[in-house]
């Protein structure tokens, strides 16, 4: 009997190599996740895309959040929802709702899951179209969906030895070069293009080509010879010139070249070139990132019964972020709707986008007026040099964090809004490589409803933004 | 030749009467480590023994966003790491008692503090300390900033505190305060400076 047990178990002992290796892969972290990113007039945002019944599914709520206000409310298996003036009604398992009145197809039933509605991937163009009244194109294979005039062209210019790529709005994509090209990739920029791929006849690049893929896009640029790109014109240029080791060996000067394809769309043959303003190798344009506090499953502070933290610091960074883009600070989100960002991922997101600014906004209901704080670590000593230590990066830019805040005060005391600086061991300010500050906003008063008021947070986002705007130079000139 | 029915029946019962039999040993186990454990009036730690001594405890004040310094007198014991604990362990007790100027939960109080050579504090808390925190930077900021003044006016030598939930590091103290960082002294005492 023992030896019967034993004879299968050594028959058993060539599976257990199979068994572990099954055990590594479904612990093997999980592909990227899906997303889908949509572009407005005045916001872009991404939201995950999950996967139900072998079909993409996507939140509505969360999808409608960032361009109005938005609630829904769920009486068994009816879910309504208002945007903004608009009404609309589904039912979970029904393949069909009604927006504002009308009917439209979904394509399959609706899906409830803890009160959200989770919409079909392809139904989400025609019902944003529907609550907005504009029009709406969605890039399906690459999930992008572009709303209204929501857009960024741009057309390419070959002089001697540079290509010059203009865009019609700053953009802030993240350059990595391979050996024979060189990718840009937009995350949060709304890149569009009619004809997907642009080819030349150069030495320098051969062609220019726009992919999509899981809500971001990407610009490759083909060449024989290591790529160089510089920004310029306020981030609405960048120019692609040969590497320094490799410009010594480039071929003389040719007369341009010819694109030999059809120019994208927004290029205007007519137009006057956009002007090229010589950039220093490498500095970006001056960027302002606004980080909304917590989010997702992380909620931050309990403010009141109804009111989390995560939901106060998203509605004040959007307004921060208005402020900013009306003073022409090209200015980005670490996240625009409901998701979940650890510290490191929000400080890699702002060092890896080069940003001068890392504003991040808190909210508290103890005490009164706003709190500014710049990291608790000491001031460096010496320069920072090209490596700078993940957990006290923030050392070297001390100083102009704290000439930051010190404009910050000075703008909320014009508005009579009370202001504190002070230092605190916050996340990830230490980690941030460019000035970095926390703004915790409590309520203007004792009552904590001051907190949410409209003209309470418009003063402070505008003496944020105009603080921002008037240290603009002596940022860029420190860091 | 007796039924299958039956031959079915008759093993469930048997297999119920053994989950029983188990459930009950288990039971009376139990039952008998808690009768064993009311009955050792053994202290758990050390009382304390010493004269007492003069300490300096900082104090938050969440009304008026400070830190109070207040001289108390208290017992304590000639091992500095057991000093520590009794300070901080006075300290917590301003905050948990009713009413405070900076109210911590019930429970949340100082388990441990180990006193290095090399002029590192490592405090370690209690769960409710961190859990039932209130959530705020200011707010958690002075929790952290009152523990690291109170140890380093007490304790000579002590230059970096970094502090433990149950022996574990957390990430923040109730999602503001930085935990996973070894807090300087000289840093605290400049942001000290800057509560009027």
């Amino acid at each position: 009997m023992r030896s019967s047990r034993r004879a299968r178990a050594r028959g058993l002992a060539p599976l257990l190599p199979g068994f572990c290796l099954l055990l590594l892969l479904t612990n093997a972290p999980s592909a990227e996740e899906k997303q889908i990113a949509i572009f407005a007039p005045q916001v872009s945002y991404t939201l995950p895309v999950v996967q139900r019944s072998g079909q993409d599914y996507v939140g509505l709520l969360e999808a409608l959040e960032p361009l109005g206000a938005v609630s829904a409310k769920t009486e068994g298996r009816k879910w309504k929802l208002r945007f903004r003036d608009r009404e609309a009604e589904f039912h979970e398992g029904k393949h069909e709702g009604r927006v504002r009145g009308r009917k439209v197809e979904l394509g399959s039933r609706l899906l409830l899951e803890n009160n959200r509605g989770l919409l079909p991937l392809r139904a989400l163009p025609a019902l944003i179209g529907r609550f907005l009244d504009l029009p709406v194109e969605f890039h399906e294979p690459g999930r992008r969906l572009f709303v209204g005039d929501a857009g960024t062209h741009f057309t390419a210019e070959l002089h001697e030895n540079a290509l010059a790529l203009n865009f019609s709005a700053p953009v802030n994509p993240t350059v990595s070069t391979e050996p024979g090209k060189l990718q840009m990739v937009f995350i949060r920029d709304p890149m569009r293009a009619a004809v997907q791929t642009l080819h030349f006849n150069s030495p320098l690049v051969s062609a220019v080509s726009l992919t999509e893929d899981n809500g971001r896009a990407a610009l490759t640029v083909y060449g024989p010879v290591p790529l160089l790109a510089t920004f310029a014109n306020g981030g609405r240029t960048i120019n692609l010139v040969a590497a320094p080791s490799q410009a010594a060996q480039a071929p003389p000067p040719q007369p341009p070249a010819q694109a030999a394809g059809t120019p994208p769309a927004g290029a205007s043959a007519q137009a006057p070139p956009a002007p090229v303003v010589p950039a220093l190798p490498g500095k970006p344009p001056f960027m302002v990132m606004v980080d909304a506090s917590h989010g997702g499953e992380e909620s931050g502070a309990v403010l009141a019964d109804k009111l989390l933290e995560k939901d106060v610091t998203l509605g004040l960074a959007r307004r921060l972020r208005l402020e900013l883009l009306n003073r022409g600070i090209v200015t980005a989100m670490s996240r625009d709707s409901d998701l979940t960002l650890t510290a490191e991922q929000r400080a890699a997101m702002a060092n890896s986008s080069r940003v001068a600014v890392f504003i991040t906004v808190h909210a508290a209901s103890q005490g009164t007026g706003v709190r500014l704080y710049t990291s608790l670590l000491p001031p460096a000593e010496t320069p920072p040099g090209p490596f700078l230590p993940w957990d006290t990066a923030q050392s070297a830019f001390l100083g102009a964090s704290r000439v930051v805040t010190d404009a910050i005060k000075s703008e909320l005391d014009k508005r009579e809004v009370p202001a504190r600086e002070l230092m605190a061991a916050v996340r990830p300010l230490n980690n941030i490589a460019a000035v970095a500050i926390a703004v915790e906003v409590a309520p203007a008063s004792a009552d904590l409803g001051s907190l949410t008021a409209n003209n309470y947070q418009q003063a402070i986002a505008s003496a944020v933004a105009e603080a921002v705007a008037a240290t603009r130079g002596r940022v860029e000139a420190a860091l | 030749m007796i039924p299958r029915s039956l031959q079915i029946a008759i093993a469930l019962l048997l297999l119920v009467a053994l989950g029983m039999g188990l459930y009950l040993l288990g039971l009376k186990r139990r039952e008998e480590q808690r009768a064993r454990a009311a009955l050792d009036n053994r202290p758990v730690s050390a009382p304390v023994a010493g004269s007492p001594s003069h300490v300096v405890l900082f104090v938050a004040d969440d009304a008026q966003g400070v830190l109070r310094q207040r001289d108390a007198s208290i017992a304590l014991p000639a091992e500095p790491a057991q000093r520590a604990h009794e300070i901080l362990h006075a300290l917590l007790g301003e905050y948990t008692k009713r009413p405070s100027t900076h109210e911590l939960a019930a429970g949340a109080d100082v388990q441990e503090v180990f006193v290095l050579n090399n002029g590192i504090a490592v405090v370690d808390m209690t769960a409710p300390f961190a859990d039932a925190h209130r959530s705020g930077i200011f707010v958690e900021t002075l929790t952290v900033a009152s523990l690291v003044e109170t140890l380093a006016a007490n304790v000579p030598g002590v230059t970096r505190v970094k502090i433990l939930v149950e022996g574990k590091e957390r990430e923040t103290l109730a999602g503001h305060a930085d935990l996973t960082t070894f807090y300087d002294v000289s840093s605290v005492d400049q942001l000290v400076k800057q509560l009027p």
